[in-house]
């Protein structure tokens, strides 16, 4: 009988939420780990959580809520009817401006309901519009250029009539069934009916 | 743009496609219709290609136009009569207190022998153990439509006869032939005042109205009964078709089961576990105090792999505690392929048995109790054959038993099969295959199995 | 197909399904009311197969209640109704009968007709063919009819095949038997002390009756696992948008079931959609305040 290895050297990850200040609840162990899946696996950038009050009627002790937002280097969605008008004007994804996502941190086995569903899209924060110039386009040509002020001017529109969808948020989930094996799963949830992708 | 699973087509040489895509499944588009000859050519059994759908609606004239088209060809399709010419009209009437002897025949027993009649009466089928007529007419006290001067074909798997050779059809024989045109079912004369000829012919809503409801049979049976109908199957009432338990039958079919053959750990078993402890006489070490397949000499892997199966497993064919099918997890129909020659004086053991679920009714998946019980109000059938021999995913999915579950959900029906698997009884260590990690294709050489 | 049945519609209610048998009923409703209901019934003119189905068609009671808090509808307890066989005025079943026996005529002369029209036809064909000296068989003469042939309803050979020669053999009686689709001749209209309550409907009614209020079409949704199918149009023409399950305000979603969803929708290229109301039935007056109340939510695999 071989004598007991010494315990492997735990993952930058583990060691990452064992040592982060907030890890004394297991929400938070969560949102930390979505983080640096974010981070490191989906190369997510200006990745920052929010707190966000969610104000349940039935569990009075749960703590407030942490969103993570970021901006993921590819477009994660794109409604079918942007999509089409982008194809009509001759506009590729990398042609726009990165956006930020906001993602709901979540662990198998989590209690949801629709009510705070409803919740999280009610209290989801305004996305800050410095947001939308922070990173010009300098080397595209007048043309594209106008093509894009004309798109802009389109999505503002759309984003009141929410003919382009209304709010939407990503849905991460983490498995932690039979201990857990890292995977992080995204779903795109929308307010409202949204119809689907075809491609 | 469309939907894979919804677009592939069916044509006739694939069958595996037909597998993949059950046209059924979606609403279709009667335009489909107009192109089919089934009016001109009656030798034309091949279904239409379906036709392409969109993904949404747009304000183009050209789609309001197509669907408007899809429209009235569904309204012209569904406005087609049943009509009966002279010469292949069946008439028959509606008996709603059940068998009733011709006008001229008296009652001839008196309602007191009904229960004599029934325990001597052996020519009634097993498998429909619902009362016989109590007027003496000598069949099922369920039918409540006569056909006094049967022809045609359909009388060959429906219905019973009589002793005046006029046949007695169940609420979903009458009605399945009437939906499909094939019969005249006529409002009894004392219902409606009129004589012979000048009898009112029940239409569609009123047969429907009557037979609905009647005798346990509820929508989604006959929902199920009228589908499997359409395609060719031939069905009569199970054992679980009442509600209430026939305790008699079910221990006679129980019976039956259990004789054919007893496998399971028999004679051979006790050998090779008496070879293997000869062979480990450590063996008595516990998995408290050691490891789980002892310190023994081991001679192959397979007596490790035999050491190390100490989770208990479940064998299909051991005797159960007796257990009752619940309503709605009982048998309701033995049914029969269109290939198996069925005669419905003797039918043959069924090819399949069903139970029919309402969605509505019964929301939940069923219990393990209550697909047990079903499972074992169902005869035992091991794989047998030279493929389930070769073959063990086959044998796994085929079973011990089985039984089909009809789930009716507002009038559309999915069928799943279900199967009692036995893979305890899969010794996959003993499978000769080749080592994993070789060259050779472990396809080209078959295992001879277990 | 454009004459409107007059309101409110009549629902047959038999052993606790809702069900119509009236074709101009079903078109209308389809049309107007975006209510598509299942088709259950057997096609007489193509009985042996399951793609086509016929009358009657099956309501959910959703459906059903939705008519009926419309004012389209009501429900009708049709054994009740059909009692009235038993009382049927003599004036109004002689009428019946003889309307039964014109229309048979009128059955049969068509057919004959139609028969020797294409009889021939037939002959023309082969005539021109032999002229021709067309290698073709006649029977594509057939063919050429094909699009007329489902609106000749009472065209109807039967799968005995009969040839033409028959029918002028077989004119001994001279009309067809019919089995009308509805009972109503020679039943009078179904009186309102036939009408029931309006039918229950189970918890899933608001989310519902909030897709049906924005335009979606609603079929059952047992074949992907979910309360119903959403269709943008109608399903006829169109697939569907969504998987739809409903859920109670605070009733608790398990997180797998909206990955399984997700999964399932975007495998066949649909949204998985969920929601409830948030007014729960006690709050409300009646059903209307708490579709009101729906919220809803699309989910897609976001594909990362």
């Amino acid at each position: 009988m071989a004598p007991n290895p010494a315990p492997p050297e735990p993952s930058a990850l583990t060691q990452l939420i064992s040592s982060a200040s907030a890890s004394n609840h297991p929400i938070a162990a969560t949102t930390l780990q979505i983080l640096h899946n974010l981070q490191y696996q989906h190369l997510w950038t200006s990745l920052q959580t929010h707190d966000i009050p969610i104000p349940l009627k039935s569990t009075t002790d749960t703590p407030p809520m942490s969103l993570i937002s970021g901006i993921p280097p590819h477009r994660v969605y794109t409604h079918p009817d942007e999509q089409l008008y982008m194809l009509e004007k001759g506009l590729r994804d990398d042609d726009l401006r990165p956006e930020r996502l906001f993602v709901i941190p979540t662990a198998q086995g989590q209690s949801w309901s629709v009510h705070r569903i409803a919740a999280v899209f009610d209290s989801l924060p305004e996305i800050p519009s410095s947001d939308h110039t922070e990173s010009s386009m300098a080397d595209v040509d007048a043309e594209t250029q106008a093509k894009l002020t004309e798109y802009y001017t389109k999505k503002e529109a759309a984003r009141a009539t929410r003919e382009w969808g209304g709010k939407r948020i990503l849905l991460a989930m983490v498995d932690k069934g039979m201990g857990g094996d890292g995977t992080v799963a995204y779903y795109v949830v929308h307010d409202g009916e949204v119809k689907p992708r075809q491609n | 743009m469309a939907d894979a699973d919804e677009d592939t087509t069916r044509s006739p040489a694939t069958g595996a496609e037909q597998i993949e895509t059950d046209l059924s499944d979606e609403t279709q588009d009667f335009r489909l219709l107009n192109h089919l000859n089934f009016l001109t050519d009656t030798s034309n059994s091949s279904l239409p290609r379906r036709g392409e759908k969109d993904f949404e609606p747009n304000p183009t004239e050209f789609q309001a136009d197509v669907l408007s088209a899809s429209r009235q060809a569904m309204h012209n399709a569904l406005s087609y009569p049943r009509i009966h010419a002279p010469k292949n009209q069946v008439v028959a009437f509606y008996s709603p207190d059940g068998p009733i002897p011709p006008p001229a025949h008296p009652v001839r027993e008196p309602l007191e022998a009904v229960d004599e009649y029934r325990k001597t009466s052996n020519s009634e089928p097993k498998t429909n153990p619902s009362r016989v007529s109590e007027k003496g007419v000598g069949v099922s006290a369920e039918a409540c439509v006569c056909v006094p001067s049967p022809k045609g074909t359909y009388f060959k798997s429906m219905g019973q006869a009589d002793r005046w050779n006029r046949i007695w059809l169940l609420p979903e024989e009458a009605l399945y032939m009437l939906e499909r045109g094939s019969l005249d079912i006529r409002w009894p004369q004392e219902l409606t005042g009129s004589v012979d000829e000048l009898s009112i012919p029940m239409s569609l809503q009123a047969a429907y109205t009557c037979f609905i409801g009647r005798g346990g049979l509820t929508l989604e049976r006959f929902s199920v009964y009228t589908g499997l109908k359409r395609l060719g199957y031939a069905l009569i009432r199970g054992p679980g078709w009442d509600d209430q338990v026939d305790e008699a039958s079910n221990a006679q079919d129980r019976a039956l089961q259990l004789n054919p053959t007893q496998r399971g750990p028999g004679l051979g078993g006790i050998f090779s576990r008496l070879f293997e402890w000869i062979h480990d006489p450590l063996s008595t070490a516990s998995t408290t105090t050691g490891p789980v397949v002892g310190c023994g000499i081991h001679r192959s892997y397979a007596d490790v792999y035999r050491k190390l199966a100490i989770i208990p497993w479940y064998d299909p064919v051991t005797p159960q505690p007796n257990l009752e099918p619940s309503a709605p997890f009982r048998v309701v129909y033995h049914i029969y392929k269109p290939s198996t020659s069925y005669k419905k004086t003797a039918p043959p053991p069924p090819d399949f048995r069903i139970a029919v679920l309402s969605t509505r009714e019964q929301s939940t998946l069923p219990t393990l109790t209550q697909l047990s019980a079903l499972l074992h109000s169902t005869p035992l059938v091991p794989p047998h054959g030279e493929k389930m021999n070769r073959m063990m995913y086959m044998r796994l999915r085929h079973g011990y038993r089985n039984v089909i579950l009809a789930i009716v959900d507002q009038g559309v029906v999915s069928y799943l099969r279900v199967g009692d698997a036995a893979f305890g009884k899969e010794k996959l260590f003993e499978n000769v295959k080749p080592v994993a990690g070789t060259k050779r294709s472990g396809f080209s050489k078959k295992s001879k199995g277990s | 197909m454009d004459s409107d049945p007059p309101l409110p519609i009549p629902i047959s209610y038999i052993s606790n399904r809702y069900l119509l048998f009236s074709i101009d009923a079903v078109t209308y409703l389809r049309r107007e009311h975006h209510i598509c209901g299942v088709l259950i019934g057997t096609l007489p003119q193509i009985p042996q197969q399951n793609v086509f189905l016929g009358l009657p068609l099956e309501l959910m009671p959703e459906e059903a209640r939705l008519l009926v808090d419309k004012g389209v509808a009501c429900i009708v307890d049709e054994a009740k109704a059909h009692a009235g066989m038993r009382s049927l005025l003599e004036g109004d079943r002689a009428r019946y009968l003889r309307d039964l026996e014109s229309q048979g005529q009128h059955a049969m002369r068509l057919q004959s007709d139609r028969k020797e029209q294409k009889r021939e036809e037939a002959l023309k064909k082969l005539d021109e063919k032999k002229a021709a000296r067309a290698r073709n068989s006649p029977s594509a003469s057939a063919q050429t009819e094909s699009s007329a042939a489902i609106v000749d309803i009472f065209n109807s050979e039967r799968s005995n095949g009969n040839t033409s020669r028959d029918t002028s053999t077989s004119t001994a009686s001279s009309r067809m038997g019919i089995t009308p689709a509805t009972s109503y001749p020679p039943l009078p209209p179904p009186s309102s002390t036939l009408h029931l309550p309006p039918p229950s409907v189970p918890a899933s009614y608001p989310l519902f009756a909030h897709l049906h209020a924005r335009g979606y079409f609603l079929s059952p949704g047992l074949r992907f696992g979910c309360n119903y199918m959403a269709y943008p149009g109608d399903s006829l023409r169109f697939h569907a948008h969504f998987l739809v399950v409903s859920y109670d305000w605070d009733e608790e979603i398990d997180l797998m079931d909206v990955v399984a969803g997700g999964r399932l929708g975007t495998g066949v290229k649909k949204g998985f959609l969920l929601g409830g109301a948030e007014k729960s039935k006690q709050e409300v007056e009646n059903e209307a305040d708490r579709v009101d109340s729906v919220r809803a939510f699309s989910i897609e695999w976001a594909g990362m």
